[in-house]
């Protein structure tokens, strides 16, 4: 989906449909194996990996608790299928054109670039967090707690240090706040039909459907 | 990038452009990750080391003395050694990259590697503290040292080069025989070749005898 407020619009129902219950889930997974699954790759699988495990562990808590462990499990994996696939989609820029295009040169020009420098970081956290891996494997540390503090410490030292340096560049630059942007977006061939089913998906997820079918109730 | 070679016993230097790959292959050649193809044999090497560009990466004490015990190494001398005598108890976020890096280089040129690998040791040094470094990694007696640099000023007394130029990783033979077809040499070993002195190594030491050699 080349066209970012499609393409965002589409992910906020999906997101909502998924975790609104397992129908919700069901149907936002249906669209996510439809639309997107053909340009899944092992990274994006990788990159799930992670966040799912620690989901499974939280739902595996709510299930010993007698909670609906499952169905948390089922809706919180599909969100994280559906963010992955806009991080997938993401191309450098977009958000402060989405921003701009929705907010404004003030506000939101000034959003945009918060968005666009949080894309920019993550892509150099995770460098970092590969280099920390290997440093951390020469000094025999590659697991546990011990392994997750000091990478913790310098990820934080290190993002933190690169936002004052680049708050220091733009104050340097002149900016005070707001800019001027002319946002530009590309529609694909599939974008609108892509984010009328999503829509779909939502409407069923959360429309009182059997107040429209008599015989069900 | 392409690589092909053997590195034998010795002080081996490998420049190139910044973005040719040096980090890279460095991190290849400790085994930290496998190439794309071909294999990568590390014959007799027990121990190894590498030791990243930027310090940070490495830190896993809370202060400048753990930091120095998680290298096994007593905090009294090191810290004195790298001018930080005192400090001990700070955090290593605490200080300068340069300081960082200067007891970070403390901590890993002792160790008795069989194979040590130096991403960009030079950068974030003062000249003084480059030329300590070099007099350190030239009296290196035990196994390969292998430095990634693209440094044009101070170098230790090195024994074999390469670089890598056009995605490719040349040998160039051994000091000072190498120096003729060294491409990344700096302009003052280029100058002195030309004028016929060509120097016996590449320490400052080395290129003073040459160019005041009659």
């Amino acid at each position: 989906m080349q066209d970012v407020r499609l393409r965002i619009a589409s992910a906020a129902v999906l997101s909502a449909a998924a975790f609104s219950g397992l129908w919700g889930a069901a149907g936002a997974f249906t669209w996510w194996v439809v639309m997107c699954s053909p340009g899944v790759t092992r990274g994006t699988l990788r990159r799930i990996a992670a966040p799912f495990a620690l989901v499974s562990v939280f739902g595996a808590v709510i299930w010993f608790t007698g909670g609906p462990g499952f169905s948390y499990v089922a809706r919180m994996g599909v969100i994280l299928l559906v963010g992955s696939w806009v991080y997938d989609e993401y191309r450098p820029g977009e958000f402060l054109d989405l921003s701009v295009w929705l907010l404004g040169d003030g506000i939101g020009f000034d959003l945009g670039l918060v968005a666009e420098m949080g894309m920019q970081c993550l892509e150099i956290l995770v460098a970092d967090f590969s280099r920390i891996r290997v440093a951390l494997a020469l000094k025999g540390k590659t697991r546990g707690l011990r392994a997750l503090v000091p990478a913790g410490f310098i990820l934080i030292h290190g993002t933190l240090a690169r936002a004052g340096d680049t708050a220091s560049a733009l104050a340097v630059r002149g900016y005070r706040g707001g800019g001027t942007l002319k946002p530009g977006f590309l529609t694909g061939r599939f974008d609108i039909p892509g984010f009328i089913s999503a829509l779909f998906v939502g409407i069923l997820a959360f429309a009182p459907v059997s107040e429209f079918f008599i015989l069900y109730r | 990038m392409a690589a092909e070679g053997s590195f034998l016993p010795g002080v081996h230097i490998v420049s190139g452009d910044v973005g040719s790959g040096k980090s890279t292959l460095a991190t290849a050649l400790a085994g930290m990750m496998q190439p794309a193809g071909g294999t990568i044999t590390r014959d007799g090497i027990g121990s190894q080391m590498l030791s990243f560009q930027f310090p940070e990466y490495h830190i896993t004490g809370l202060t400048v003395g753990e930091e120095c015990r998680s290298w096994s190494r007593d905090p009294g001398p090191v810290l004195r050694e790298c001018r930080l005598a005192g400090r001990g108890g700070v955090s290593p976020f605490a200080l300068s990259r340069g300081e960082l890096k200067r007891l970070h280089l403390a901590c890993v040129l002792p160790g008795r590697y069989d194979l040590l690998v130096l991403d960009e040791p030079f950068s974030s040094l003062d000249v003084e503290e480059k030329e300590r470094i070099c007099r350190e990694i030239s009296v290196r007696k035990h196994g390969i040292t292998i430095i990634f640099t693209h440094e044009q000023a101070i170098f230790p007394k090195t024994d074999f080069l390469w670089e890598i130029s056009g995605g490719n990783l040349r040998y160039r033979g051994k000091v000072p025989d190498a120096l003729t077809g060294w491409e990344h040499a700096p302009q003052v070993i280029k100058n002195l070749i030309a004028s016929g002195r060509c120097p016996g190594n590449i320490t400052k030491m080395d290129i003073l005898e040459a160019a005041c050699r009659t």
